[in-house]
């Protein structure tokens, strides 16, 4: 799913957001992004979702080569991607439902089947009662589950997130990893940037570990069950 | 164009629709702004358009008159062979004589009440002449000269007429006015395509979380442009209809006012009104304006990935 062939991100002559950085993510996989802020985690994800593009190296995803992908091809690839942000990035004035139902809209799907998808993956985070709310009503945790129905309600076979259990308490967070631990039961490849011990400990996946922009640390999944027997309960 | 493609488009035209909704005030002052340029722009190419007219008019009645020397052609069949002659002339439709005293008929009739001061005339002091009608291609100042000086140059023939100071004259004036018309358009025109670009500059603003999160999710570039487009389309289509009917309201309250200047400046005796085709065109300027405009705002977001 994932080629990174010595990539180096640089702001200016001495800034560096990555270096020298080679990995290789399969298919299907479900990885740990980890490191203390300012390792480079970001910087990494926005490569992957070419928010950014790489000064050197060469990566390549979802069979694309972001190096060298011309501005008209971002948005497809963009399309098979889902990216969680920390900060949610939804949109204040619209529905739960809007907002998540703008990513099908952008993937110009049609209309009765939008409105069956949307509805079926806003039940699946548990938000089946929130449909018409607008974001400022919910919690921390229910914007979060908003944004990440956004990410998943496409089918993308690549889901980034970005720090996103930062701002919620621990038992929001193990909900959170429990729809992410769904999606990759479902057949997703899940990076999860954070740098949160609390979850790296609790759950045995791959993990990348950069500091100042290198990667320092892979390790391979841990022989503990990955997924520790919350299921996901619909709330609606 | 796939279906999947089509319907991204419908979302993006929708989502133009949406944007105006939600914030009218601006887009309501825009278009009262570009309103109040289009009416003044209108208004001009309005009185440049009777003007056209009026010349045109003039054109399609224009007869040139030939002033026979008074003793040299009085028989009948001298008249005839000077009609053979004239005709033959490039650039003449036809030829009709006019005798001396149909010549003195007409003047009395058009003196009416104010006939009488011709009775004590000793002999008729009018000529004969010839009336002749001239092909559209001659109809210009320097065609005309050219076909007077060939006519006047015919044996039997005194002076030739055809009012060619006054159409010199109008047709300079007209000249002058299209080019003060385009200058002022021009400039008309750039000052409507920068309110356009400053008011889709401020949507655009105003939507910039919008437009990011649809980046996020894959939103082409087209699909980010598109309802911008459609609001300064919609724009130019809006301030056009109200500056037209503006100009209309005008035209027909304001024009008893102001027909006796009016006339005598166009120089014709009806005042007319923009046809359909004219005003397609002005609501097709007016879109492809506001389109315009919104492109150039939306040039540097093209830049964005």
């Amino acid at each position: 799913m994932i080629q990174c062939y010595h990539v180096d991100k640089r702001y200016d002559a001495v800034t560096y957001g990555l270096r020298d950085v080679s990995l290789q993510i399969e298919r299907g996989e479900f990885a740990f992004l980890t490191g203390a802020s300012g390792a480079g985690k970001t910087t990494l994800l926005r490569l992957l979702f070419a928010a950014d593009r790489p000064t050197a190296g060469q990566l390549i995803v979802a069979g694309r080569n972001v190096s060298r992908l011309p501005l008209a091809g971002v948005p497809e690839l963009r399309r098979r991607i889902g990216v969680v942000f920390q900060d949610f990035k939804l949109l204040a004035e619209r529905t739960v439902f809007d907002n998540v139902a703008v990513a099908l809209e952008i993937a110009g799907v049609r209309r009765r089947e939008l409105r069956a998808r949307t509805w079926s993956i806003l039940r699946r985070v548990g938000l089946g009662h929130r449909l018409d709310h607008r974001p400022r009503a919910l919690s921390g945790g229910e914007q979060q589950r908003v944004a990440i129905a956004r990410s998943l309600v496409t089918d993308p076979s690549l889901l980034l997130a970005d720090e996103p259990t930062g701002n919620l308490d621990a038992d929001l967070a193990l909900d959170i990893m429990d729809i992410f631990a769904d999606a990759h039961a479902r057949g997703t490849t899940v990076i999860v940037a954070t740098h949160d011990r609390a979850l790296l400990e609790r759950y045995r996946h791959r993990r990348i570990v950069l500091e100042r922009g290198r990667l320092v640390a892979d390790r391979p999944p841990q022989a503990l069950p990955s997924s520790i027997g919350r299921a996901i309960t619909p709330r609606a | 164009m796939d279906l999947r493609e089509a319907r991204r488009l419908g979302t993006a035209l929708r989502s133009g629709l949406r944007g105006v909704r939600a914030a009218p005030l601006v887009f309501a002052v825009s278009v009262a702004t570009m309103a109040a340029g289009l009416l003044l722009l209108a208004g001009y190419l309005l009185l440049l358009y009777n003007m056209r007219d009026a010349l045109e008019h003039f054109g399609r009645d224009l007869r040139v008159a030939v002033f026979l020397e008074r003793d040299a052609v009085a028989a009948p069949a001298d008249v005839e062979r000077l009609r053979a002659e004239l005709a033959a002339q490039d650039g003449v439709t036809d030829v009709r004589y006019v005798s001396a005293r149909k010549a003195l008929e007409r003047l009395r009739a058009d003196l009416g009440a104010e006939a009488g001061v011709l009775e004590g005339l000793a002999r008729n002091p009018l000529p004969a002449s010839f009336e002749i009608g001239v092909l559209p291609r001659m109809r210009s100042p320097a065609g005309l000269r050219d076909l007077a000086a060939r006519l006047e140059a015919t044996p039997g023939v005194d002076e030739v007429r055809y009012g060619e100071d006054w159409a010199a004259g109008y047709a300079r004036v007209l000249s002058i006015l299209e080019w003060v018309g385009a200058g002022l358009g021009l400039f008309l025109l750039l000052v409507l395509g920068a309110i356009v670009a400053g008011t889709v500059r401020l949507a655009v603003h105003a939507r910039a979380e919008e437009i990011e999160i649809q980046r996020l999710v894959g939103a082409s570039g087209l699909f980010v442009r598109l309802p911008f487009y459609l609001e300064g389309g919609l724009q130019g289509a809006a301030a056009t209809a109200i500056a037209l009917a503006a100009l209309y309201a005008m035209f027909r309250l304001g024009l008893p006012l102001v027909r006796g200047p009016l006339e005598f400046l166009l120089g014709r005796t009806q005042l007319v009104f923009f046809g359909p085709l004219e005003v397609l065109g002005v609501f097709a300027l007016a879109i492809a304006l506001g389109v315009g405009g919104a492109v150039l705002s939306l040039l540097r977001l093209e830049e964005r990935t």
